[in-house]
């Protein structure tokens, strides 16, 4: 059984905005939402690195007691985008609860905020003589806190895939997801991956010399994916969900549909954990063109991975090179939210369906003189009024982990 | 500590971090409130702050029992009374 797979619903609270104006209108502006780093009273003094790709605005939540109780910050930003999706999609209470909806939705390392508070209680009370750790503080705080919380505020009874795995999370979630739809094990998935504020992610990545520090002054400026003057990767915060369906059946009821998810490759490079792969890399790429049955010229717009480490951007450029030669546009959309983890490849597939919905691709931020080493591409330096037809979404993560999601523009006669 | 300072206590913890409304004594916890299993947990944690010791295992245990908001008065009164009526609450 090979059934089609669609996208009919999305959201996102991205360091540029929540919900689709707002980061339609950052994409279309060039605006960052890259901030200085908070002090978080702990670790910032002792990092180089003092930008972050910042949720500086309020959230209206309205979640009751009953469901903040087991929900770290890092849940938070995962219901409310479940919420809007599921809000959004009209499925019945009824399918919700069926078994046949599912949830495929992860994060890097569940809640660090929440684990910090565990260790501060833990140190702090050793001297009182008792143990107040909360009951709850490891359901806030364990990795598949995000999926859920989610199954718990919304009553559902389907499958749950909870991937961790870094910068992969949230693409590997989609493109399992999309696998059991498309395989027939469930109708409907909520997938995507959330990722709270946290220095210790900055911290590690700080100290394998992978952060960006030059612009500490000027935080718009970086992170610089492709440019000759990069300096590193930037960390970032945000959640993302998107609705995945069965074809026929979100056809049938009218469902809006935003996109078909034509293809996904996922796999390892079988070696370093830390340093990219061209092999690895390059045959994800091809894998995913295989899985959609397309050649590589039928895709139109590369959302590249692009974090702006230096060997990162060079590994990635050849293997799309390889691949792909110069023939679709290349954007780095890190550049306007800094690397927002393990929210990273849902954050940046929405960013890709709003662009598809509006027409336009938006360029590099940042992309001020192009590294050679970079330069057989067809980069994207400034606002392209453009129909996209099909667009690939790479990610690839510490451990060796890569993906590609490939989705196809549904809108109008398209699908 | 007067069973009636304490129950102002208890009354004032389950409003503020329960976010109970109107709860009064015979009030059953769950049916009323949706208080759950994993509340007591928690509530007990917050007995521990208040009294400034550990509860042992055979007293967490024992609060299982509770149902209702005089349920956790009794309790508590048994565990001051086990361990000789001399527990102060912490400030």
């Amino acid at each position: 059984m090979k059934r089609r797979v669609v996208i009919t619903s999305c959201s996102a609270i991205t360091p540029i905005g929540y919900g689709k104006q707002a980061i339609t209108d950052s994409l279309l502006h060039g605006k960052s939402g890259v901030k200085p780093l908070r002090d978080d009273g702990l670790l910032t003094d002792r990092i180089h690195s003092r930008v972050f790709g910042t949720v500086d605005y309020p959230i209206a939540y309205d979640f009751t007691r009953s469901q903040r109780k087991t929900m770290g910050p890092v849940a938070y930003y995962a219901c409310q985008v479940a919420k809007d999706v599921l809000s959004a999609s009209g499925l019945s209470a009824e399918f919700i609860s069926s078994g046949r909806l599912g949830v495929a939705f992860g994060s890097t390392h569940g809640s660090p905020t929440v684990q910090r508070d565990i260790y501060r209680t833990f140190f702090q009370k050793m001297e009182e003589g008792f143990s107040s750790i909360g009951a709850v503080d490891y359901l806030r705080s364990m990795v598949h806190t995000t999926a859920v919380n989610i199954t718990r505020m919304f009553g559902i009874t389907g499958r749950v895939i909870a991937s961790s795995t870094a910068c992969t999370t949230s693409s590997q979630a989609i493109g399992f997801g999309y696998e059991m739809i498309k395989f027939g094990m469930q109708d409907a998935m909520i997938c995507g991956g959330a990722d709270e504020y946290d220095t210790t992610t900055v911290a590690v990545f700080d100290n394998l010399l992978a952060c960006s520090v030059a612009y500490n002054d000027r935080p718009e400026l970086t992170p610089r994916p492709f440019d000759r003057k990069r300096d590193g990767l930037v960390v970032g915060e945000g959640g993302g969900a998107v609705l995945l369906e069965e074809y026929e059946a979100a056809k049938k009821r009218g469902a809006p549909i935003l996109a078909e998810v034509i293809g996904f490759s996922c796999n390892n490079n079988g070696g370093d954990l830390i340093l990219p792969n061209l092999d690895g890399i390059t045959a994800t790429l091809r894998l995913a063109l295989a899985d959609a049955g397309i050649s590589a010229d039928e895709v139109d717009s590369i959302s590249a991975h692009a974090t702006a480490t230096k060997m990162g951007d060079i590994i990635e450029s050849q293997a799309i090179e390889a691949v792909y030669g110069d023939k679709p546009y290349v954007t780095g959309l890190k550049s306007y939210t800094g690397h927002t983890m393990g929210t990273c490849g849902v954050i940046e597939l929405i960013m890709n369906l709003y662009m598809m919905e509006a027409g336009f691709i938006a360029p590099t931020l940042n992309l001020e003189e192009v590294d050679p080493r970079c330069g057989n591409l067809r980069h994207t330096p400034e606002v392209l009024e453009m129909k996209i037809g099909i667009a690939a979404v790479q990610n690839f993560a510490f451990g060796g982990v890569n993906t590609c999601l490939l989705v196809k523009n549904c809108r109008g006669d398209l699908c | 500590m007067t069973r009636d300072e304490l129950q102002e206590k208890i009354l004032t913890i389950l409003v503020q971090d329960f976010e109970f409304k109107n709860p009064k004594p015979d009030d059953n916890l769950r049916d009323d409130h949706g208080f759950d299993s994993i509340d007591a947990i928690e509530l007990l944690s917050k007995i521990e702050a208040i009294f400034g010791f550990s509860l042992t295992r055979d007293e967490k245990e024992k609060a299982m029992e509770i149902r209702t908001i005089n349920d956790i008065l009794d309790y508590l009164d048994t565990i001051r009374q086990g361990r000789g009526n001399s527990v102060t609450p912490a400030s």
